[in-house]
């Protein structure tokens, strides 16, 4: 909702990006790479960001878009994890480590981590989805004893296409009370795991809705789903949370176009409850 | 009261360019608009304060078109940004339209409030001031009355000029307005002047309770039928003085180039479409749907106020004479539930 209270910790100039070094690329599938940026000095990160928080990432030559930041490792550095899918993810995808691109943030309400404090934790991401959520996964873990149950349900076209398969397969199932469930859509011959969609998948694995909170992310026609599975499974719309996108530019909510009603999704959301969507416009 | 006499009108805006851009309504050539004073050619242009609405509204003052934000340069992995745009030159709207007074300070509430600062917007309007023309006789296409603005005291004016037949009562309403009239002080003249007439609208516009309906009202068939002349031409935006929304871009010559914005519109495709290819208003509907609920019903509930000014240029321009006071009866008249 419009929030006139925003405590703006941002720089004078909110549309000017900072300067940062890429310091490390990781492919994380044919089409979604990692990019780790530092400030220049090798000093700190741009700016702080909070889970589900986003950053406007920009090639400078080429153009910039909003990128939710997948993780912030302390001081360190800042995450993207970014599909190619046109102009400017086709030219990030070109650069190579040291490369100087912009950053400007961080945007957004971001995931509402206190007011989860004490739940269980259902977290649903279909593709690049996962990137979003893994921010609150990643903090959920980080603050373990904050949080009660966490089940972790991942779906994409095919083997190839998981990202973060590192910490899918290795290090999230060897967290204390966690399970974690992979799916792809068409079975293949090195795939011995689980084959079907998301929403289907998480109703065989039917996580309970008693005390716990849904986290959704991946692409429309799947979260679509996702909501109506979840209500099937009990889960009242104040339990469910989804992160939208929309074209954005400005990221400040002044430049027009990511609105849905009166809300600005660059500003207000990107984050809502499924209570607070049902009270919009049907564009998400 | 103080009096400009329009004897003395054009000695007026003379001084007032020395250290100020000053707009002024005019016909240049083709084009009615918001013009520069210094730019006029005496025998080819024509000073048009006289005129209600010129073609073009003075939001290019606050809003450029297409505005610098930063230089940019590249070479190989290195990238740099030497100089930003911001741009405070003491800027003059002189003879602003209540309307279109309502349009900057609508401006006003998007990229100064809420959180965030818009840097270049600041600094242009930080050096602006607002001349306004207070109206007495409303135009055939005016219903300003009915979206919140009145037109004989325009909310956000520094000046407001009143047509006293052979000059202008002169009435400072801010600090900036005492400035600008420090300016010209020798030329004002302390004398009774007599007033106008008011007129009555002749447009009869009923916007009670519309944005408050609209919001059940997102998918109501009104907006299949509405919508149907509409070719997402973009005028009725391009014209509006209160349509703020802007794309960023870059130029790159090589190695070295700028971004800036440009005011975009949400009539275009492309103005929603996402790098995968989807895109919530891809139909002509969900745009006409999405500019007039904005217009109606998005911004009030935001900020408090319509984004419809009432000045009337959209209904004008419009090549499928698509008329937002057609629209707004429409909303008024419509059954929920149909």
């Amino acid at each position: 909702m419009p929030d006139q209270d925003h405590k703006c910790t941002c720089s004078e100039q909110p549309l000017v990006p900072t300067i940062v070094e890429v310091i490390d690329i990781i492919d994380r599938t044919p089409d979604v790479k990692s990019f780790f940026v530092r400030n220049v000095d090798g000093n700190g990160v741009p700016f702080q960001v909070a889970p589900g928080q986003c950053g406007m990432v920009s090639h400078l030559p080429i153009g910039e878009a909003m990128i939710s930041c997948t993780w912030q490792e302390e001081q360190e550095y800042l995450e993207f994890a970014i599909k190619r899918v046109g102009l400017l993810t086709d030219e990030l995808h070109q650069i190579e480590v040291g490369q100087k691109i912009g950053v400007r943030g961080p945007y957004g309400n971001g995931f509402p981590v206190d007011a989860c404090k004490g739940r269980d934790m259902v977290f649903i991401a279909g593709g690049i989805g996962l990137a979003p959520l893994r921010s609150f996964i990643k903090y959920c873990f980080k603050n373990r004893a904050d949080y009660g149950k966490i089940t972790i349900l991942y779906g994409s076209r095919s083997k190839a296409d998981l990202c973060f398969k590192e910490e899918l397969f290795e290090l999230w199932p060897q967290e204390t009370n966690t399970e974690v469930f992979v799916t792809i859509d068409n079975a293949q011959a090195d795939w011995d795991g689980h084959v079907g969609f998301v929403p289907s998948y998480m109703e065989e694995v039917n996580p309970s809705s008693q005390g716990a909170i849904a986290v959704v992310c991946g692409p429309p026609i799947m979260i679509k789903f996702v909501l109506q599975s979840l209500e099937k499974m009990g889960y009242n719309d104040d339990q469910v949370i989804t992160t939208l996108e929309m074209r954005m530019k400005c990221g400040i909510g002044k430049c027009g176009r990511c609105n849905i009603g009166s809300e600005f999704i660059c500003l207000d959301g990107p984050v809502y409850y499924l209570k607070q969507l049902r009270d919009l416009p049907p564009e998400w | 009261m103080k009096v400009l006499s329009k004897a003395k009108l054009e000695a007026a805006l003379n001084k007032l360019s020395d250290r100020n851009e000053v707009f002024v309504p005019m016909q240049k050539g083709q084009q009615s608009g918001y013009f520069t004073w210094k730019s006029f050619e005496n025998g080819q242009d024509e000073l048009m304060l006289d005129a209600l609405n010129v073609y073009q509204s003075p939001k290019n003052a606050v809003l450029p078109q297409t505005e610098k934000m930063y230089s940019i340069k590249s070479q190989g992995v290195e990238v740099n940004i030497d100089q930003t745009y911001e741009d405070a030159h003491p800027t003059i709207i002189f003879g602003a339209r209540g309307c279109d007074v309502k349009g900057i300070i609508a401006m006003d509430d998007v990229f100064l409030t809420r959180g965030y600062e818009d840097s270049f917007y600041k600094a242009r309007r930080s050096g602006n001031t607002i001349i306004a023309n207070a109206c007495y006789e409303p135009g055939a296409n005016c219903f300003c009355n009915a979206m919140e603005v009145n037109s004989l005291e325009p909310v956000g004016a520094d000046v407001i000029l009143r047509d006293a037949g052979d000059g202008y009562v002169w009435e400072v309403k801010s600090d900036k307005g005492e400035a600008v009239t420090a300016l010209i002080a020798d030329l004002l003249e302390e004398k009774e002047a007599k007033l106008p007439e008011v007129k009555p609208f002749i447009q009869k516009v009923d916007y009670s309770g519309v944005a408050e309906k609209l919001k059940s009202m997102f998918d109501h068939p009104l907006w299949d039928k509405l919508s149907q002349p509409c070719i997402n031409c973009g005028m009725c935006t391009y014209v509006c003085p209160s349509c703020y929304c802007f794309d960023i871009q870059v130029k790159m010559w090589g190695e070295e180039g700028y971004r800036f914005r440009a005011w975009d519109s949400c009539m275009f495709e492309e103005y929603s479409r996402e790098a995968g290819g989807g895109n919530p208003r891809g139909a002509s509907k969900e745009r006409f749907r999405q500019r007039f609920l904005h217009k109606l019903e998005f911004f009030k509930e935001r900020y408090g106020t319509p984004l419809c000014t009432g000045c009337g240029r959209c209904i004008i321009v419009c090549p499928t004479d698509i008329n937002i006071v057609r629209i707004i009866d429409a909303v008024k008249e419509a059954e929920i539930n149909a």
